[in-house]
């Protein structure tokens, strides 16, 4: 890497905007910390660097999500999904409450370009937040919310619901 | 993932009660954005158990993620109770069963027989997801699963398996011994593992919630359903391992107040534990509340409990003032028998408490050890530390002791203590570990004032001894030739003692723990002091003749015994050696005498007494092991290393070096004595080889028994300190004494030259010279004739050896057997071929100044004789062959003058002396013929004419 470093990255969502954020706002995204490690600086400094698969509010409300985190201990490669070994969950802060305030197909637009910008604790976050959600719904409801198509005989569902009647009744 | 798209029209619309009507709902909402499988998982951990379970009702997809055994696994995992090598096992069991079934073609779990095996595969099979054979397994599942149950002795509790037809779980109150086991009896079966963990999460999960939702300690299920403390215990124990598998949001509060409830109920219960012991309720509440506590959480609290408000450490029979060690003991000392009262008292409480222990806890083990430490910690140590403070304080010597002392006591009560029963930890481990933890504060001060009063110790002795010898006139030394005959065997014999005495197990404290003053005295003192009896009587018959001899140089010998006698008396007046090394110890000082003002076996034997001792106290804690162990073990070698260096450098070094002095002083022609038969600093310094070794041995068994016995060295390791030091030690000696002997056989042939020039009488190979006068001979008839006077009466009367031969070969041999056994086999012999070496050129030296006539030759074929007879017996063949010419040499005085001619021929053959001397060389002996100018003409014409006549 060149002892100068670039301080602003430019980001283009699927409609063609450009974004401008500092680098290290940027690089919360691992997808954009690997992809600058290995263009290097130069790649960068000049061009925007595109993001198709995200449109430009989603982009934003993204970004702003990481200007806000900025400064938290960046993510380390070991705590990514280990099913073994599940810490448990933790209360979703005041902000971060707020900041996922928003309608369902926006908060799952969030969900999906937190993965595919690679942004574990923003993901953690929109996990949480729709775990809340649909925490106590019925199974319908459940469908409804992640557009779920019920492939089970309403017999095959009773069954279902039979074997784990242990976890209803608290 | 896919391009965000707009909301489908028909969203969250009428619920579906139709096939077609959720197929229509499929189609119109296809378009919509959809999580990917991950990110649901994803969000599935985040959902309580129970939304988990209605996720799976959504679709089979979700079922499948949601019945995923990895998820469940981890739960149980979480909870403690899943174990892999089980779940192994029994898959492994499960694969042979179906692979035997596949070949038997037998329905599987089919018989009545097939028990725990088939069924696992049942369900196995069950789970792994072949839907179309569902229902019909299901039925069979379920028979297996009982089946299964009654195999293993399971109790009968079923919280809701896997079968939807049996009652979910039974009410709690109807079965609460199920409940309470419910963690404990979960399997770890692959497949399996969600059924398992619903039974548990069935049993324990309504308690939970409702403690959770508890506002105050009285509301909770679990208080109510279980009266007993007991249960209760067992339950919260349950609900505070059930509360680590949840994770789900809150998850920290909800184990908050778990935790907070369970210590209500511990602080409630140990109130009724602590009401217990103060009316000593042993096996009443205190045992029912202590079993109550350890259900709970170990017990940990009323461990504390009991041992903080323990008796034991406000017992006044217990707690012993440790000053009664230095109080009782006379001053400076310090005595230890207090002290092993103490911990016998201790010991004998500590053991009481055990049993009370093993009333009391359910786990006496390890009670007994936490209330161990802390009898350690306020008792042992409170006891300990002012003791060495204060005798740190008042002498050294006394806190070492105390040191080294009390710690072996604290090993020992340590040893000493009966665990209760079934406590599983090496006692003897653990005692190591208590009283390491007792001693760390004080090892290090310890280990290094050991050493360092030790070296001073060390050095004090020798400089008292070197003080005391200047004192004395330096030059003034006495030294006799006594019991030189038996040296070796009286060496041996002193080593064997030696090595007893050294065997003779130092330890600091006596193993009957009685008196302690002065361990290491009763071995060192007969050194230190010298019976004045022994060394009387042994100087008594030697002094007494060397007396006359003595007075004759400037010392007077009387001072000299006085001296002794006050130097033995004074340290320990009147004590006669019991022990059999102090006996032969001071034999052997009184034989060295001569020595004693170079370096003395008695300093040497004391030094090595007090390393041993010190050693004793330090080896104490090798045992330890570990780090400590292995510094006390660093230590040793410290000690033995100073030990040598201060023998070494600072007594045997010097003295040697005194030794080599004298030697090189000395000149025979100053010194008028000369029938004593020895050179006398050479046999002082033979002497001081003999005592130089005699320590080298005896530092050898010092180290053989003391540091490579008990493995505190190792004898192979060549880079091993106390090795090092020793093999140093070692080849300083050698050294010495090759330095010394160097000059050693300078002054022994001067002694010989000396000899040679003032004794041989002119008539001893001459007889005849007084009696027939020579005409050839007058230049020297005027001396010849005063000697043939001395002589004349003794002519022909003796043939043997002449005097100063004999006198020769006396002084030389004495010297030469000295040494034997005393250093090194190589050595002596160089010194002894050395010593021949010079002695055939001082033979021949002496010969050419002679005149020899036919009638002495006799006497000087019998010198020669004996002078071969003597090199004989140095075993050294170079050497002989140079006296066996000198003996064929000889013989050519013997020849009559009238046989000149034979004469010419032997001296011309070169073979007859081995070509040891040349024709010329014997032609000059020839010359020292006392009738040479008779037979001259006649040799010379045989020789010359014969070899002219030849050509």
């Amino acid at each position: 890497m060149s002892t100068e470093k670039v301080n602003k990255v430019t980001l283009t969502s699927n409609e063609g905007s450009n974004i401008q954020v500092d680098r290290v706002v940027a690089e919360r995204s691992m997808l954009i910390k690997n992809l600058i490690e290995d263009l290097g600086d130069d790649a960068v400094a000049g061009h925007p660097v595109p993001i198709p698969n995200v449109n430009d509010p989603v982009l934003r409300k993204v970004f702003e999500w990481c200007e806000h985190h900025r400064n938290d201990a960046a993510q380390s490669a070991d705590d990514d999904n280990d099913n073994n070994n599940r810490k448990k969950t933790t209360d979703i802060d005041e902000w971060d409450q707020k900041f996922m305030q928003v309608d369902q197909e926006m908060l799952f637009e969030i969900i999906l370009a937190a993965n595919y910008l690679d942004i574990k604790a923003l993901l953690d976050v929109g996990c949480k937040t729709v775990a809340n959600m649909i925490k106590g719904k019925s199974p319908e409801e459940i469908r409804k919310t992640f557009n779920i198509t019920n492939d089970f005989t309403p017999e095959e569902e009773e069954q279902i619901r039979r074997e784990n009647e242990w976890a209803e009744d608290r | 993932m896919s391009a965000p798209t707009r909301r489908g029209p028909g969203l969250g619309h009428a619920p579906r009660t139709s096939i077609l009507q959720t197929l229509q709902a499929t189609e119109m909402l296809d378009s919509k954005p959809v999580l990917p499988a991950e990110i649901l998982a994803a969000i599935l951990d985040h959902l309580p158990v129970a939304d988990q379970l209605r996720f799976a009702r959504a679709s089979r997809r979700m079922r499948e993620m949601v019945y995923d055994d990895s998820r469940w696994v981890a739960r149980l995992r979480a909870l403690g109770c899943w174990d892999e090598a089980a779940a192994r096992r029994r898959f492994e069991e499960v694969m042979l069963a179906r692979r035997r079934a596949a070949s038997g073609a037998a329905p599987v779990g089919g018989g009545s027989g097939g028990a725990g095996a088939g069924a696992g595969a049942g369900s196995l099979l069950f789970d792994a997801g072949l839907e179309e054979e569902r229902r019909q397994k299901e039925a069979e599942q379920e028979r297996a699963q009982q089946l299964k149950e009654v195999a293993d002795g399971f109790e009968t509790m079923k919280v809701g398996g896997t079968t939807a037809t049996h009652a979910p779980h039974q009410d709690p109150s109807t079965d609460p011994e199920a409940l309470l086991q419910v963690i404990k009896n979960a399997k770890s079966v692959r497949g399996l593992a969600r059924q398992e963990y619903g039974k548990i999460y069935g049993a324990l999960a309504p308690f939970y919630f409702d403690l959770v939702r508890a506002k105050t300690h009285t509301d909770p299920l679990v208080f109510k359903v279980f009266r007993d403390p007991e249960r209760q215990a067992q339950m919260l124990a349950n609900l505070r391992t059930f509360a680590k598998s949840d994770w789900s949001q809150g998850a920290q509060k909800r184990e908050e107040k778990v935790d907070t409830m369970t210590s209500i109920f511990e602080s409630a219960v140990l109130r009724e534990f602590e009401q217990g012991y103060e009316f000593w309720d042993v096996d009443g509440r205190m045992n029912k509340y202590a079993h109550v506590l350890a259900l709970l959480n170990g017990s940990s609290a009323a461990v504390e409990l009991f041992i903080q408000k323990h008796p034991v450490f406000t017992d006044r029979e217990v707690l012993a003032n440790s000053m009664d060690c230095v109080n009782q003991a006379l001053a400076d000392s310090v005595t230890l028998e207090p002290s092993r009262r103490f911990f016998e008292v201790l010991s004998r409480k500590v053991n009481e408490q055990a049993a009370i222990i093993e009333r009391i806890f359910p786990n006496p083990g390890h009670v007994f050890w936490v209330f161990v430490d802390k009898v350690r910690e306020d008792v042992v140590m409170e006891y300990a530390t002012p003791l060495f403070d204060e005798t740190h304080e008042r002498s050294i010597p006394s806190y070492l002791r105390a040191v080294s002392g009390i710690f072996e006591q604290t090993l020992q009560f340590m040893r000493t203590l009966t665990p209760p029963k079934g406590a599983g930890v090496n006692q003897e481990a653990r005692a190591k570990e208590l009283a390491l933890k007792a001693f760390e504060p004080h090892l290090d001060l310890y280990l290094q004032d050991e050493i360092d009063d030790f070296t001073r110790q060390a050095e004090q002795e020798v400089g008292e001894w070197e003080k005391k010898l200047s004192e004395q006139d330096a030059s003034a030394e006495s030294f006799y030739m006594a019991g030189f005959a038996n040296r070796q065997a009286d060496k041996k014999d002193f080593l064997t003692s030696f090595r007893k005495v050294v065997m003779m197990p130092v330890t600091v404290l006596p193993t009957t723990l009685t008196t302690f003053s002065l361990p290491g005295l009763p071995l060192g003192s007969p050194f230190a002091s010298k019976p004045a009896a022994a060394a009387a009587s042994a100087n008594g018959s030697s002094a007494a003749a060397d007396l006359s001899q003595q007075e004759s140089r400037a010392q007077s010998p009387a001072p000299s015994i006085q001296q002794t006698v006050d130097r033995s008396s004074s340290p320990m007046p009147g004590k006669a050696p019991t022990d059999e090394l102090a006996a032969k110890a001071a034999l052997m000082t009184s034989r060295l005498e001569g020595i004693k003002s170079l370096f003395s076996i008695e300093v040497a034997l004391s030094l090595v007494h007090s390393a041993k001792a010190s050693l004793g106290r330090v080896a104490v804690f090798i045992q330890l092991g570990g780090q400590a162990g292995g510094e006390a073990r660093e230590q040793c070698e410290a000690i033995f290393v100073a030990l040598l260096r201060i023998l070494g450098s600072k007594h045997v070094k010097p003295g040697f070096d005194r030794a080599v002095v004298h030697l090189s002083q000395y000149n025979p022609r100053e010194v008028s004595e000369h029938d004593q038969g020895g050179v006398a600093p050479l046999v002082t310094f033979i002497e001081l080889v003999n005592v130089g070794d005699l320590i080298s041995q005896m530092i050898d068994v010092f180290y053989e028994q003391q540091l490579a016995g008990p493995k505190i060295a190792d004898r192979n390791d060549f880079l091993d300190p106390a090795g090092l030091a020793k093999k140093k030690f070692e080849q300083m000696l050698d050294e010495s004494v090759a330095a010394g002997l160097n000059k050693g056989i300078d002054v022994l042939m001067d002694e010989v030259e000396y000899l040679c020039a003032t004794t041989q009488l002119p008539t001893d190979y001459n007889p005849g010279a007084a009696n027939t006068p020579d005409p050839a001979s007058s230049t020297t008839s005027l001396d010849k004739k005063r000697a043939s006077t001395l002589t004349g009466a003794t002519i022909g009367m003796d043939i043997g050896p002449t005097r100063t031969a004999q006198r020769i070969r006396e002084l030389v041999a004495s010297h030469t057997s000295m040494l034997v056994g005393s250093t090194d086999k190589s050595m002596l012999d160089v010194f002894n071929g050395e010593v021949g070496l010079r002695l055939f050129t001082a033979v021949c030296k002496h010969l050419k100044r002679q005149r020899v006539s036919t009638e002495g030759a006799i006497k000087l074929i019998a010198d020669m004789n004996l002078y071969f007879e003597y090199v004989r017996t140095l075993k050294n063949q170079d050497l002989l062959a140079y006296f066996r010419a000198l003996r064929e040499l000889s013989q050519i005085y013997l020849i009559d003058a009238r046989h000149a001619k034979e004469m010419a021929t032997i001296i011309a053959d070169g073979d007859r002396f081995g070509g040891i001397f040349r024709a010329e060389e014997v032609y000059e002996y020839a010359e020292r013929r006392a009738d040479w100018y008779q037979v001259r003409k006649d040799v010379e014409r045989a020789m010359y004419g014969l070899e002219c006549c030849l050509m």
